[in-house]
């Protein structure tokens, strides 16, 4: 093998194997900030009481080194590649070889069950998992990679609805609350919400998924998906579903959108429910092997 | 209001515990999640004893999770250990409470149809994703059944050491916080 992409390989074996451990072990600063002020605005004692021990277990999982919560879920990878960026071997094998490792190491729970036989491979790998997503950026020669480690009680409640066009656009905000209202504190709240509008069954889901991957605060690029943003973020907080459902102001974080054109006949719209404890971590490498930033 | 109990605990204790109180636990817990309500099920419907370890957990606690592990130097020890949502045990809950003789359950969420009046039982909140600081409150891991079920899944006998803040947020008198 050529030389240079064994030490491109090698270097995102490294920092992958990093950014693993830095998303389940430490919270990124956006979420932890929004908790810090969120303590100093609630005033509700319950509320009070969760907030405390939330932002000690930031502090001390980081501390110790050891996972924020013991659903280190499914580990979202999620790819930007540029069109010149090297040809590399193989990525399910790298991120295959990194993950099995972690699961020991750090160590992860194993969260890879046959939906038929029902045995954990207890390696979080194996069949079609963990799930890797790659995206080719034109006239790039960096890569950017991602990753989301999804617990199961927040992706329970993900979503696709397929609605009508006719009405799609005025009834989707009202049936997602009507989702968040439903699953009250099975998620983890307050929770983030990434949304696919438009696009087809799987695209919607996908970009869903890729809503979350944008920093809370930060809204989208178009006027009019933004202010749908804020709409239905706003309404969301008038459920008083709070911290873990017992009550409180803040029930959702942050809402995130992502567009794609519809099919004239379809108005489709991917739910992802992400938890409070909303981990991911990522890193830019040029095609020289020169870390961009890490995260 | 705070109260502190110790474990195994009489039933009688847990009347003065009211919803919005906050909780601290001592003693033995053990953990329960999906597969393991379903195999406990499989033994009731079977009429099956349960292995002998279990006739230690009358009157303690049952927690709703699926802790990460790791066997060090031959001794296991809780890496993480917060809560998993308790919803998806609703259909089994009242009969395998029953049929251990607990009552007190602690999850995340909150349960539907569980029958806290006539089975005398509490649901107790500890904060979801709050894996790290629980692993500092368990103090010993004392036994652990069905590990064939995966570590995550496996029944998990625990002693904890002021393990909290819990609130109650299903009460003996079936007041929940839940709306």
């Amino acid at each position: 093998m050529d030389n240079k992409i064994e030490i491109l390989e090698k270097k995102i074996t490294g920092l992958v194997r990093k950014a693993i451990k830095q998303a389940v072990t430490t919270i990124p600063e956006d979420i932890f900030n929004f908790f810090k002020k969120l303590y100093k605005e609630e005033d509700n004692e319950i509320s009070q009481t969760q907030l405390r021990l939330i932002l000690e277990n930031f502090q001390y999982g980081k501390k110790a080194e050891i996972p924020l919560c013991q659903d280190t879920g499914i580990l979202n990878f999620y790819i930007k590649l540029g069109n010149k960026f090297p040809i590399i071997s193989s990525f399910r094998n790298i991120i295959d070889k990194v993950v099995q490792e972690a699961t020991t190491d750090i160590p992860l729970r194993s969260n890879s069950v046959d939906p038929i036989t029902n045995k954990n491979t207890e390696t979080n790998i194996g069949l079609n998992s963990p799930p890797i997503s790659i995206e080719i950026i034109d006239s790039s020669s960096d890569i950017e990679i991602f990753i989301l480690p999804k617990g199961g009680g927040a992706e329970n409640i993900s979503k696709l609805f397929m609605l009508d066009p006719i009405d799609g656009l005025e009834k989707f905000p009202l049936i997602i609350k009507e989702l968040v209202q439903e699953a009250g504190g099975k998620p983890c709240p307050p929770i983030i919400l990434g949304i696919g509008l438009g696009g087809d069954a799987s695209n919607s889901m996908i970009l869903a998924k890729k809503a979350l991957l944008r920093p809370i605060g930060v809204r989208h690029e178009r006027q009019d998906v933004a202010e749908l943003e804020l709409k239905i973020k706003n309404s969301l907080n008038e459920l008083n579903i709070g911290i873990m459902g017992l009550g409180g102001k803040v029930t959702c974080i942050d809402v995130h959108i992502e567009v794609s054109m519809r099919h004239p006949a379809s108005f489709p719209v991917g739910v992802i429910v992400q938890c409070y404890c909303h981990r991911i971590a990522s890193f830019k490498i040029n095609k020289e092997g020169e870390l961009i930033y890490e995260a | 209001m705070r109260h502190n109990i110790n474990l195994p605990t009489k039933v009688e204790d847990l009347l003065p515990l009211k919803i919005g109180d906050i909780v601290y636990l001592n003693g033995s817990i053990i953990t329960a999640r999906d597969l393991a309500h379903k195999r406990i099920s499989n033994y009731i419907h079977e009429k099956k004893p349960l292995p002998h370890s279990f006739n230690k957990i009358k009157n303690t606690a049952l927690y709703h999770c699926g802790p990460i592990i790791k066997k060090i130097n031959e001794k296991y020890k809780i890496i993480s250990a917060g809560p998993t949502t308790s919803a998806r045990m609703n259909s089994v809950e009242n009969d395998i409470i029953k049929f251990l003789d607990i009552h007190i359950l602690i999850g995340k969420g909150g349960m539907k149809n569980l029958d806290e009046k006539n089975l005398k039982v509490i649901y107790l909140s500890y904060p979801g994703g709050c894996g790290a600081v629980a692993s500092r409150m368990i103090k010993e891991v004392v036994h652990v059944e069905w590990l064939d079920l995966g570590s995550s899944e496996a029944v998990w006998f625990l002693r904890v050491d002021q393990f909290g803040p819990l609130i109650v947020a299903q009460d003996i008198s079936g007041n929940s916080l839940y709306k």
